[in-house]
């Protein structure tokens, strides 16, 4: 079979046409990995992030709605300082429509710059300290922390702005277990630089944590009380097979 | 003289699409000298618009929108229909805001409804939907006072509902740059939700679809951003002055050039020597059409 010029032609006109479309479609269809994000790779998928977490310095949620006129100045602030934390909220909430957020601090955590309330023209982003910012709360899913499994990783002590201010350490022969006590601002830097595919920190709201702080604490004692052989169980039992497929995402990219 | 055989609408002929849209192409040198303020306009609009698009080149000069800004260092500006939403919604007067809006003020009390010819980029935007259009004139029977209800409106419904309604959804000037962010933000691969660009663009496309039906509604009686600039007009320090109402000889070529609908050869007609119409947006169009050698409206500005 003769394979001429045209031929040749026309097949890498449909190869191309093809992978453009392909292209096309995995920009509506989002890419795998966000599909395999949907399907549990979140931490702690028991607890809801509970609302929205909004930039730093923000007011309570009615008084921010009230005072926030969608100029977008955050927005591009956090654009300019090359963070891209914040995102324009779309026409799902209708009341929150245009208002800033922070989508997803696993792709873009804040790093606490505070240029966003310096330069709110409304006053909806109030100036505030950064030790006094309340963005959220982080929490450890100590199921799948490498730390709390038999580790020392200590990454996410290591990313955040506060330091020692904020995390507790509980060495012992089960790993250096971390824990992060109320002072937390919610910045999501751990949550950005835990290795763990899909990370093992997640961050809700204020509110949202003073809900589900009472049964998040009686977990951590439970853990902590532990015999051995009840610690051994779980660790190998059922963790780190938790860890070992989570494991596996290497992009660590997760936006949809 | 070449300016003067530009415009050669005779006072008897009367107004009509056939021979408003006949362009007198005398070429584009003559065309600037006989326009020099609409030259220096659009300069002076699309400097703003390039000063708004560096923020993303990451330059941190004119961040945000034309409703609220970060101008320079820690300047931040804010719109004043934004500002009265905002308390109105929030129920709290708001000092950073007022702040945020003083620089505004002081602007305004000096320029006047300034921001509508000379920096609002939906001027542009119409104008080119003007242009699409052929037949060319703004005839428009309704009085703009009406259109005083509308800012009242949404003042109201923002006090009820506790969200500052017309800049956070409708406005033109958030929905321009927040449409502009997003398609930079969707282009750029960062966290923006698609239904906030279509949303934004969706208000653009009937904006000016209701320019195309309705040449210039949306400036003269509905936008409420206008509306209170407006206000400013009564007390402006910039304003139009007559210098010599006698030498007018009532061809109405001022009130045809004039696309927000002011009536300025009635101006002229009762012997007023100042211009502080509402509507007037100082686009200096008037002048420019102006068929008296001498060129009787003037724009002046004084500080006294």
């Amino acid at each position: 079979m003769e394979f001429d010029r045209r031929d040749f032609l026309k097949l890498s006109l449909t190869a191309g046409a093809a992978s453009a479309l392909s292209g096309a479609i995995s920009v509506f269809d989002n890419d795998a990995n966000a599909a395999a994000n949907k399907e549990g790779f979140e931490p702690l998928p028991n607890i809801n992030i509970g609302g929205i977490i909004r930039p730093p310095g923000a007011l309570p949620e009615k008084e921010f709605r009230a005072k926030c006129i969608s100029c977008g100045v955050c927005v591009n602030v956090c654009h300019t300082m090359k963070y891209d934390t914040l995102s324009i909220a779309g026409l799902s909430d209708l009341k929150n429509f245009g208002l800033p957020y922070v989508k997803d601090t696993r792709d873009f955590p804040c790093a606490l710059c505070m240029e966003c309330l310096k330069s709110c023209p409304t006053g909806a982003l109030q100036p505030v300290k950064k030790e006094d910012v309340k963005m959220g709360m982080a929490l450890i899913d100590l199921s799948i922390c490498f730390g709390w499994n038999g580790d020392v990783c200590l990454s996410c002590s290591k990313a955040c702005p506060m330091g020692a201010t904020i995390f507790d350490f509980y060495n012992g022969e089960w790993g250096n277990q971390p824990m992060i006590n109320d002072k937390c601002v919610g910045c999501g830097l751990c949550a950005k630089f835990c290795p763990l595919g899909g990370s093992a920190i997640k961050i809700i709201t204020r509110d949202e944590y003073k809900k589900v702080k009472d049964n998040y604490l009686a977990d951590f004692k439970k853990t902590m009380n532990m015999t051995n052989e009840e610690r051994y169980n779980l660790v190998y039992g059922v963790n780190l097979p938790l860890i070992m497929s989570r494991g596996r995402i290497i992009e660590r990219e997760y936006r949809d | 003289m070449s300016t003067e055989t530009n415009v050669n609408n005779t006072p008897d002929e009367e107004p009509t699409c056939s021979n408003l849209s006949k362009n007198n192409k005398k070429g584009l040198l003559n065309w600037l000298k006989g326009h020099k303020l609409s030259t220096l306009r659009r300069f002076v609009l699309i400097a703003v618009v390039v000063f708004f698009l560096l923020q993303f080149l990451r330059v941190k000069i004119a961040v945000g929108s034309l409703t609220g800004s970060l101008a320079i260092w820690f300047v931040n500006l804010l719109d004043v229909f934004a500002y009265l939403e905002s308390i109105f919604a929030s129920k709290d007067f708001g000092l950073i805001a007022l702040l945020s809006a003083l620089p505004i003020l002081v602007v305004y009390l000096i320029f006047g409804r300034s921001f509508c010819g000379w920096v609002c980029p939906m001027d542009y935007i119409f104008h080119v939907a003007d242009r699409i259009r052929k037949c060319k004139i703004f005839d428009f029977k309704i009085s703009p006072n009406y259109g005083y209800i509308i800012p009242l409106v949404f003042l109201a419904v923002s006090f009820a509902v506790g969200i500052p309604v017309f800049t956070n959804y409708f406005s033109h000037l958030t929905n321009f740059f927040r449409s502009l962010t997003g398609a930079y933000f969707f282009f750029m691969d960062l966290p923006v939700a698609v239904d906030v660009i279509i949303f934004s663009f969706a208000v653009i496309g009937f904006l000016i679809i209701l320019e195309l039906i309705f040449p210039r509604m949306w400036c003269r009686l509905i936008c409420p951003v206008g509306r209170v600039y407006g206000l400013f007009n009564k007390v402006s320090r910039l304003k139009l002055m007559i210098t010599d109402n006698d030498l007018c000889k009532g061809c109405k070529a001022c009130d045809r050039a004039c696309y927000m609908g002011v009536k300025v050869s009635d101006y002229v007609k009762n012997g007023d020597k100042i211009i502080r119409d509402s509507n007037c947006i100082f686009c200096g169009r008037c002048i420019e059409a102006c068929n008296t050698k001498s060129k009787i409206i003037k724009m002046n500005l004084s500080l006294k």
